[in-house]
Parts: structure tokens; C-alpha cells; sequence
């Protein structure tokens, strides 16, 4: 008989229930809101790709140092001869909190010594390295580690993947870069979009956008997310990594399309346009110098290479080096003949355009 | 199934057990809505679930029973903007609640007998589904249930 009650309780009160018309729209407003918010904050970190349109030269531009030889004519035999190595590092986890970072794309920029074109080789965030103070990692760690402890902090977390890098490649790293997600999206703008070309479509598992077969302009939050999909592109890390140097090889051209790169005006606006969310390593090579080699390059048609790794190991979290590749390609890369490796494993190229 | 055909279907009934968890149609709106920008926004988990309407429906459960004494106010304020089309309870409804003994004294029982008695006695589930909705054994859900039909009981008596 209570029972009866209860449920005539029930019935009698149903018409309490408001309309979902509203509901459903507030629904829509707080989950678009909301998916805004993640996207800002989980950075994906691929964002280093961005860089590597830096790689052309950008980096070295932070507007509040100064160079020291601004006076060009002084050291007129000075001018940067040999071949250059560029770092750019994408991380993630900007503005989350706890603040971690991860550096998920590792971006080396190469430009040989005769200036011929830009070369893109992607190392693997899951690359097995020998990460000073933490023994054998992935590349990525090395990020973190140096960021994390003491304080959170961007600088001596490029410091410590460059140390890695440097010992991995067997290359002196010349100039290098950081680009956080936020740096990525505001750097796409400042170019008013960038032109990415992709062989398949690419569906975003973090929101509903669908990026088609062939070339597409992508505004900077479409950026991020691009650069942020690994998860189900069928080669993983290596696919976002293939993405990553297309989205450069696309801000290149873009930034070569607006007369960025030869323009010192533009391009200091377009590095500032970045804010915090780059960090530049303007210690090895002043930006100056740097400058003076962009009006060298004959092609900024960037060569997008991939790392030559093993086969999976018994830990498969884990990539190695390919046993005979890997030398080989560093002992190329260190003597700055990378372009007649090229023609002998035009395999490793990755099709940016 | 999409989001949208699931929140066609669903939201209404969803909106309806809000409220007879609750007993207020504020409190109602904001705890669908919680619960439902989290589907959305995990919206794959959830069409991969077996059913994913109890599944949701888990989702709300726990939400409610988890919500801290407090935190209403804080849920309130964070709704976009005032609805004005809410329909407010006429005065016939106002003074139906305020005879309405038994419902006021559901509001005196743990959120989790409430949840138990709404599932049994307005959503009509066989106690296998409470149990799963609730996250519990089988007999805490008939445990759960007869301790508050004896808080009512009592309740009965002392009227």
C-alpha cells in the first residue's frame, strides 16, 4: 500500500518536469564551450611542426634580445658557411595543471652548405635514447625531465632534448625552438592559414572536424587538431609525425607566399604573433646570421625524411634505430651528403606536398 | 545511434527521473545537464556501452548521489542564462506538493535509497538492472529499498 503511494507520488508529480527544448540548447552551449576549453588546454603536442617553418630561419628572432652584431657590415666574413641544424620541439600540456610536457614532436631542420633546400627529418618521440640522469628512455622524456624538476619550465627542457639530440645525431645543433600549442595556433593565423596536403583523410578523435584526401586550408585551431591526431592514423606517432612536416612544408610556402622569410619586418611580426608559446634558443647562432642564409636557400621546397628505425622490439612502447640505417644516415647527416642519401633510399621520404 | 538521436529520444525520460530523484525541477535541469554535457563530450564511450541508455542513466545516478550538500549553488550559477520558458508550478501545483506528505518525506531519505525507490516504483526496473545502475549487489538494492519503505512507514504512523 506504500508501494501504491510511492508510485502515484511518482505519477502525480511528472508534470514538474520542465521542457528540454532549453535544456538541450544549454546542453550544446556548455559542450561546445567545454570541448574549446580541452582543446586549449590538452595540447597535443605535435606543435612542433611549426617550428620547423621556423626551421627556415625564424627562430632566432625574439624581438626583447637584441643582437649584438646588428651592425651587419662588421663581421662581413662571419656569414654562417657550413651546413646548419635547426630543433625545433613541439610539447604538449600547456596550461594544464599539474603542468607536464611532453615533447611529442622532434623536429631537426637541415640545411646543407650549399644551401640547395631545406631537409625535415622527424625523430621519434618514442625513439630509445640515452637521456642524461634517467638512463635509457624515449626521446620524449628528455623533454620532461629537464622541464619538469626543478620548476616547470620550457628553457631547460629544450636544453636537455638538445644534449640528447646532439649525442644521438652526432650533429652540433646550431639553433632550436619550442613551440607549445597556443605558439602554433597564433603563428597559423598570423600567416592567415596554412595549406596542408594529406594522402588519406584524417578523422579527429578529439573533435567532429573530418580533414579530407588532398590539400586543405587549415585555420590554427584545425592546425592543432590535425597535429594532435595519433591515435587511430593507421603508422600512429609516425603518421602525426609525416603530418607534422606537411603542415611545415605548407607554413614554408605560406610564409614564403607573403614574403615573410626575406623580410625581416614581417617575420619578426610573425615570431611575435607566437607570444609564449614559442621559446627560442638563440645561444649557438645569433639570429642574425641565421637571417643572412634565408636569402641563400635556392628552393624552400622542404625534403621530409623519416628517422630509419627497427622493427618493433620486445618492449613495444619503444622504437630503436635500425642497426645499419641509423649509422649510416647520421654518418650522412653529420658530413652533409644527406642529398645523395636521399637518392639512395627514396623510401625514407616522406611526401609533403 | 548519434548523439543528437540518442538526446531526441532520451532526454525527456532522463529530464522525467531527474526530477523524481530530485523533486525539484532546478535541480533537475542542472544535473541532466552535467550529465548529459559529459556524454556529449564522451559521446563514443558511451554508444560503444551495450546500452547505452543505462548507461547514462548510471551516469546521472551517480552524479546525484555523489553530488556534495553545497555544490547545487555552485552548478546553479555556472547555467548559461535564466530560463524564462522554465514553467514555474502554478499555484494549484504549489499547494498539491504541500499536501503532498509523502513526497516531502522523500526527501528526507539518503540519495541512494531515493535512487532505489525511483528505480523500482517509477521506472519499473527488475532489481538486476537497480543493481547495476546503482553499482551494487542485488541484495543491498532490496535492502536498500525495504530500509526506506520502513522510514516511510514509520513516517505514516507518526502522521
Amino acid at each position: 500500500m506504500i508501494e501504491d503511494d510511492l508510485r502515484a507520488a511518482f505519477v502525480r508529480h511528472e508534470p514538474m518536469t520542465p521542457s528540454t527544448g532549453p535544456l538541450r540548447a544549454a546542453i550544446d552551449r556548455l559542450a561546445a564551450t567545454r570541448r574549446r576549453r580541452r582543446q586549449r588546454f590538452q595540447a597535443a603536442g605535435v606543435t612542433l611542426a611549426l617550428l620547423a617553418a621556423l626551421g627556415v630561419g625564424v627562430p632566432q628572432l625574439r624581438p626583447e634580445r637584441p643582437a649584438e652584431d646588428s651592425l651587419p657590415s662588421v663581421q662581413p666574413a662571419d656569414s654562417q658557411s657550413g651546413a646548419l641544424n635547426v630543433l625545433l620541439v613541439g610539447v604538449d600540456g600547456f596550461g594544464a595543471k599539474p603542468p607536464y610536457r611532453l615533447a611529442d614532436s622532434i623536429l631537426l631542420v637541415h640545411i646543407p652548405a650549399d644551401r640547395s633546400r631545406p631537409y625535415l627529418i622527424s625523430l621519434p618521440r618514442d625513439l630509445e635514447v640515452s637521456v642524461p640522469g634517467r638512463g635509457t628512455d624515449k626521446l620524449s622524456s628528455a623533454f620532461f625531465t629537464g622541464a619538469t624538476e626543478p620548476q616547470p619550465d620550457l628553457d631547460p627542457g629544450y636544453d636537455l632534448t638538445r644534449r640528447v639530440v646532439a649525442d644521438l645525431t652526432g650533429v652540433r645543433v646550431d639553433a632550436g625552438a619550442v613551440l607549445t600549442f597556443t605558439g602554433l595556433r597564433r603563428i597559423t593565423e598570423a600567416v592567415d592559414g596554412v595549406e596542408v596536403c594529406l594522402p588519406n583523410e584524417v578523422r579527429s578523435s578529439h573533435s567532429r572536424r573530418v580533414f579530407p584526401a588532398g590539400c586543405q586550408r587549415l585555420d590554427g585551431a584545425a592546425s592543432v587538431d590535425l597535429l594532435r591526431q595519433r591515435r587511430y592514423l593507421p603508422d600512429g606517432a609516425f603518421d602525426r609525425d609525416r603530418n607534422a612536416q606537411r603542415y611545415v612544408a605548407g607554413l614554408i610556402r605560406r610564409a614564403v607566399a607573403q614574403d615573410v622569410l626575406s623580410n625581416p619586418v614581417r617575420l619578426t611580426a610573425l615570431l611575435s604573433a607566437a607570444g609564449e608559446g614559442l621559446t627560442v634558443d638563440d645561444d649557438g647562432l645569433p639570429l642574425t646570421k641565421l637571417l643572412r642564409v634565408l636569402p641563400e636557400l635556392k628552393s624552400v621546397d622542404p625534403v621530409g625524411l623519416s628517422l630509419p628505425v627497427g622493427p618493433l622490439t620486445d618492449n613495444v612502447q619503444r622504437v630503436r634505430l635500425d642497426p645499419k640505417q641509423g649509422p649510416a644516415f647520421f654518418a650522412a647527416l653529420g658530413e652533409d651528403r644527406l642529398a645523395q642519401w636521399v637518392a639512395q633510399h627514396p623510401e625514407q621520404v616522406n611526401a609533403v606536398r | 545511434m548519434t548523439y543528437e538521436e540518442f538526446a531526441d529520444t532520451r532526454l525527456a525520460p532522463l529530464l522525467r527521473y531527474a526530477v523524481m530523484l530530485t523533486g525539484d525541477p532546478h535541480q533537475a535541469q542542472d544535473l541532466v545537464q552535467e550529465t548529459m554535457v559529459r556524454v556529449q563530450l564522451n559521446w563514443r564511450r558511451v554508444a560503444r556501452a551495450d546500452a547505452p541508455e543505462r548507461y547514462v542513466r548510471r551516469m546521472l545516478t551517480n552524479q546525484y548521489v555523489d553530488w556534495r550538500r553545497g555544490s547545487w549553488v555552485r552548478r546553479v550559477l555556472l547555467r548559461a542564462e535564466p530560463d524564462p520558458t522554465l514553467p514555474v508550478p502554478t499555484d494549484h501545483a504549489q499547494s498539491a506538493v504541500d499536501r503532498d506528505q509523502i513526497w516531502s518525506w522523500l526527501s528526507r531519505l539518503p540519495r541512494r535509497q531515493r535512487a532505489a525507490l525511483v528505480l523500482r516504483y517509477y521506472e519499473d526496473l527488475p532489481d538486476v538492472e537497480i543493481a547495476d545502475i546503482l553499482g551494487c549487489a542485488v541484495g543491498t538494492v532490496r535492502s536498500s529499498i525495504s530500509r526506506a519503505l520502513a522510514t516511510l512507514r514509520a513516517e505514516y504512523v507518526e502522521a
